[in-house]
């Protein structure tokens, strides 16, 4: 008789179950121990599994932690930081676990398929069949032999998201060796502006690291570093520390984050009103004789001149190493006060006072940790400058418990493309990109270039206007920029006019509802071999990671083994320089030439990394860490971790115009002029069609530019203030249902669901209520999700998480996955296409309005 | 004979929930079900806030209510010397007497078999392909003490990782906390990492009112502004 609760609650004998078979650990060694006091309880304590712990990486985020991965009868159950990283040991950032959902995800893209139904569109059922690796490849070569036969290889382009080491075979070389111009990568929906501000004043366009464990004072800035950006398995980690330490805290962001919970100070930021805030508390360090003599300078009487409201003759003062201190002052911080910032910044003159001071006198173990959040605008190219020239001011750039570049590992090169190039390719590699990169309202100054970087979302406007032309024939990786990119519905018109688009991905997608070939990809962290290096606490690590489980489903690695494959099938067809490119990737061991996809993985890594673990090139390279004898040595171990930092080196030796610190940028100068050249007309014309509003001298200072918003306030009266949903793996983990399950680890959110929150005074005064169903409408699209009140939130803003919204993704992430029901919604259908138009990053915040009313 | 307890640190928490997915990842927890598991609390007025988020597992209490609950003989929640409340999923016939007793609402039950999504369709393909039982990622270690999955019409809980401790290991919660905050350890022994924390700290448990005396303590505050 089966014992239920019913037959329990309606009286039924409670005596003589248990007669159930369990797993009880059938597949280990038993042994009985006593542990009970009951004397009548048996109970057997089995042995934990002996598994093994094995190296590799994580590519969820742009964290790139290392990881051990336990791995246990061929399968991977577990995963942890990997101990020996000195960047974050083994701590482990939550969404790192949702990996082992994602590889074993049974809505995964088990082989590859080919579009039966010609025509693309939305609603169309694209009526993908299976179709053989050998078979698609096939037709894959076809059609670039089609543009080879034309002469239109341009017209070929390739789409990358997230990548390992090696992608500069796939996406470096490989278009031009076809003959394309058109390797489109993500990083302007990344964090190109964030890259701006530390270029354009210290020369260095990368993400920064942080000297966190020597600070006094942090500050961080549109940044959420223990959910979301960046190192966050470090920072998590350390926070604890600091906190215990005594180091101070202050957290600038529009909502009250996780990280603005473990801060002294939260400076609620009204949006895009970031500039104010920074200049303001620039006006207070110098005011105040808070800047560093050291770095940056001082008086020639040895006096303190900076006095609200008056000019200083640039004779007086003696700079060191920095650039243009005065011009900076006299141009615009002196009338910059706390005062006048309180009502734009929406903080209060005190709290600015305040916590400039104190980073003031911290200093120079003082850091302005800054991230996307303060500049990734419309107008932020600025406000990434003055936020990170707040580090220059009291010359903790470069300065232990200050903001650091790190060190790079010195990796090993592909062979040079260039003699693989024939001459189809070389001319027609040579054309315009087709993202507009340098046109006139594109300026994208990457590395002080005009068209210096890419501008990932323009592509769609690019393909719907076809200009510069129209690409036929695509491939894309890692990516899903119909989702990921504001206003994702152009990319849904665009991608229906390219003739032929593969896409090599784990997981269907948004993406995916417009190829005509499904490539199944390996997941980087166990189905292939795997690397990538990141700083973080003063180091910087390279992991590599071996195949440690088989592929679940016919997966290949789309870096190494889907070009071997279109080699072989282009060689065939009669073009056989891809195929003569890839046999120059020989084993540096042995110089066995690759003979299949599989090697071709091995030796690209190997390739790279042999600076790392053949210790004659590691003293070539002078390459500074940790040593190795050999490859497998390498492998073995998984990780590779550079000596620490060396602090001030850069100091008057920055890449910069000047070489110094510059807080007038004569390399901003040249590069905007560069680009007015280009386009035949000046400076103010180029910034004036790029949305900023400044002229003559000025911008070539960090200063306050009022945001630009979509939507007149009328119309949307809210600021909508977007963020990382902290589990969202880059918008790919929504299938996992962990992270459903945890949804509401954001504070605010709801399991399972998608909400937007609202500070309780306007839900008021709209008549709403939490829980209610709300339509949110911006100037460019509309959305719908559930309305949570939270206090968290200044009047006038609403917030919401990116992260849900996949009708595509599978059956967890989508509400209804046959009738491509989303659950919840994306906000980049609510974000207008924009850009931070100088360094081509598109705009994620601090320039949208929206309107909320019920659904 | 031991007296376990975790401490969680409330200044080291950042209330990132890794714990909570660790724990499911270990213990081949359900959708929807959670041995850890948080409390988020938002207070104050804007621009005056204060979040809080309190950790939350079984607390295997001294004078657990479950068991005084639970009508089986032998009872399916009980204490074990070492303090550690267990559950025998054998005997359970999920009355739910002691998810109901619980004040702190850790105990969950199961209207049907965990892991649906392994379980049939090509969900059931990829186990049965990649091996596992039940589901892909099925962690075997779970099973050397208790079910490896529980089954339908059963409760579950936390164990303090009772499979990890007897084979010498921390419960995976405190290993997988990036942030250092869980100790776990013998309250017994007057030098064990949780009993120095506990005396050099306040330190408070939850519901004290309920009389249960919890093993789990937590010290400071989760925000840290004035």
């Amino acid at each position: 008789m089966k014992i239920t609760r019913r037959n329990f609650l309606e009286g039924a004998a409670v005596l003589g179950f248990g007669a159930f078979v369990y797993d009880q650990g059938r597949r280990r060694r038993m042994e009985t121990l006593q542990a009970d006091e009951d004397p009548t309880r048996t109970e057997e304590i089995g042995e934990l599994v002996s598994g093994e712990w094995r190296p590799t990486g994580c590519l969820g985020c742009t964290s790139w932690c290392a990881k051990e991965v336990y791995v246990v009868d061929g399968r991977a159950i577990k995963v942890h930081g990997h101990p020996d990283s000195k960047v974050h040991g083994s701590a482990d950032c939550p969404r790192a676990h949702l990996a082992i959902q994602q590889v074993y995800d049974p809505d995964r893209i088990k082989q590859p398929m080919i579009r039966t139904n010609p025509n693309k569109g939305i609603d169309e059922d694209p009526m993908f069949e299976p179709i053989s690796w050998d078979d698609a490849m096939d037709l894959f070569a076809d059609k670039i032999m089609e543009l080879r036969d034309n002469d239109e290889t341009h017209k070929f382009g390739l789409f990358r998201g997230r990548y390992t080491n090696i992608n500069g075979l796939l996406y470096g070389n490989l278009p031009k060796i076809i003959g394309s111009p058109n390797n489109i990568s993500h990083s302007s929906i990344c964090a190109e502006a964030e890259k701006f501000g530390p270029y354009y004043t210290q020369g260095y366009w990368n993400y920064r690291d942080y000297d966190v464990r020597n600070t006094k004072y942090m500050i961080c800035w549109g940044v959420d570093p223990l959910n979301s950006n960046r190192q966050v398995s470090h920072y998590l980690n350390v926070f604890g520390e600091l906190l215990e330490n005594g180091v101070q805290i202050a957290t600038v962001d529009p909502k009250h984050s996780s990280t603005a919970a473990k801060s002294h100070v939260w400076m609620p930021v009204k949006p895009g009103q970031d500039g104010a805030l920074a200049v303001a508390m620039a006006h207070v360090i110098l005011t105040e004789g808070l800047w560093s003599r050291e770095f940056v300078g001082e008086f020639n009487d040895g006096g303190n001149h900076f006095v609200a409201g008056e000019t200083i003759d640039e004779g007086d003062f003696n700079e060191v190493h920095t650039n243009g201190i005065i011009k900076w002052w006299n141009l615009e911080l002196k009338d910059r006060t706390p005062e006048w910032a309180e009502e734009i910044a929406g903080v209060d003159a005190a709290t600015i006072r305040k916590v400039a001071t104190d980073f003031g006198n911290a200093a120079p173990e003082a850091l302005v940790f800054m991230g996307g959040g303060s500049n990734m605008q419309i107008r932020g190219g600025y406000n990434s400058m003055a936020v990170h020239a707040l580090n220059g001011l009291v010359g903790s750039a470069e300065h232990e418990g200050g903001t650091i570049t790190g060190r790079s590992a010195k990796l090993g090169s592909f062979t040079d493309p260039a003699e693989f190039m024939d001459e189809i390719a070389q001319r027609n590699s040579g054309k315009q990109k087709i993202d507009q990169r340098g046109y006139k309202n594109l300026p994208a100054l990457k590395d002080g270039k005009s068209g210096g970087g890419v501008v990932t979302n323009r592509v769609a406007d690019a393909i719907l206007a076809e200009d510069p032309y129209l690409p036929k024939v695509m491939i894309g990786y890692f990516c899903n920029f119909n989702y990921s990119c504001p206003e994702g519905e152009r990319w849904n018109r665009a991608m229906e006019k390219i003739e032929f688009f593969a896409h090599c991905v784990t997981h269907y997608s948004e993406m995916s509802h417009f190829a005509d070939l499904l490539l199944p990809s390996t997941h980087h962290m166990f189905e292939q071999m795997s690397s990538a290096a990141q700083k973080g606490n003063g180091y910087t690590h390279l992991w590599i990671g071996e195949r440690l489980i088989d592929p679940v489903f016919d997966a290949k690695n789309p870096e190494s083994e889907l070009p071997w494959m279109l080699a072989e099938k282009l060689e065939e067809k009669g073009f056989s320089n891809l195929m003569d490119y890839l046999k120059t990737f020989s084993d540096p061991e042995t110089g066995a030439e690759p003979t299949d996809g599989m090697e071709l993985e091995t030796n690209c890594f190997k390739i790279l990394t042999e600076p790392i673990w053949n210790p004659v090139k590691y003293e070539e390279t002078e390459n500074q860490g940790t040593k190795y004898n050999s490859w497998d040595e390498f492998l073995d171990a998984g990780i590779w971790n550079s000596d620490a930092y060396e602090f001030r080196k850069l100091w008057s030796n920055m890449p910069t115009a000047t070489g110094k610190f510059e807080f007038y940028s004569e390399t901003l100068k040249n590069a905007l002029q560069e680009h007015a050249d280009k386009h035949e007309t000046d400076i103010d014309d180029i910034l004036a069609t790029c949305n900023y509003d400044v002229t003559g001298e000025r911008a070539f200072v960090p200063h306050y530019e009022e945001p630009f918003m979509l939507g007149e306030e009328s119309a949307y009266p809210f600021t909508f203030v977007d963020a990382k949903a902290r589990l969202a793996r880059e918008g790919r983990s929504s299938n996992c249902s962990w992270f459903q399950d945890f949804k509401d680890v954001d504070p605010g959110d709801i399991k399972w669901g998608d909400s937007i929150k609202m500070n309780p005074e306007d839900a008021d005064r709209l008549g709403l209520e939490d829980g209610d169903m709300v339509k949110i409408t911006s100037p460019s699209g509309e959305a719908t999700a559930t309305l949570k009140t939270w206090i968290a939130l200044r009047p006038g803003t609403v917030q919401k998480n990116f992260g849900q919204g996949h009708w595509a993704m599978g059956h967890v992430a989508a509400e209804d996955y046959e009738g491509r029901k989303a659950r919840g919604s994306n906000n980049n259908d609510l974000l207008g296409a924009e850009y931070e138009r100088l360094s081509g990053s598109t705009a994620f915040y601090g320039s949208f309005r929206v309107n909320i009313e019920r659904a | 004979m031991a007296k376990y307890a975790m401490v969680i640190n409330q200044e080291r928490c950042m209330g990132c929930a890794a714990c909570s997915i660790a724990c499911k990842n270990e213990n081949n927890v359900g959708d929807g079900k959670f041995w850890s598991h948080y409390i988020m609390e938002t207070t104050g007025s804007f621009p005056d806030i204060r979040q809080n988020y309190i950790s939350t597992l079984c607390n295997h209490c001294e004078n657990p209510p479950c068991e005084a609950a639970c009508p089986t003989t032998p009872k399916s929640m009980y204490q074990k010397a070492d303090g550690i409340v267990m559950h025998d999923e054998e005997v359970c016939i999920g009355c739910r007497a002691c998810e109901n007793a619980c004040p702190y609402g850790v105990i969950y039950y199961n209207e049907e078999e965990p892991f649906q999504r392994y379980r049939e369709g090509e969900g059931a393909e990829v186990t049965e392909r990649v091996g596992g039982e039940h589901f892909p990622y099925y962690n075997p270690d779970r099973a050397a003490t208790y079910a490896g999955v529980r089954r339908a019409n059963k409760v579950e809980k936390c164990t303090f990782c009772d499979h990890r401790v007897y084979n010498g290991e921390d419960p995976y919660c405190v290993v997988a906390c990036p942030a250092v905050a869980r100790t776990f350890g013998d309250l017994d022994d007057p030098d064990s990492e949780v009993s120095r924390l506990l005396a050099e700290n306040d330190h408070f448990v939850l519901k004290p009112e309920e009389g249960t005396n919890p093993k789990v303590y937590y010290i400071k505050k989760y925000d840290v502004k004035e």
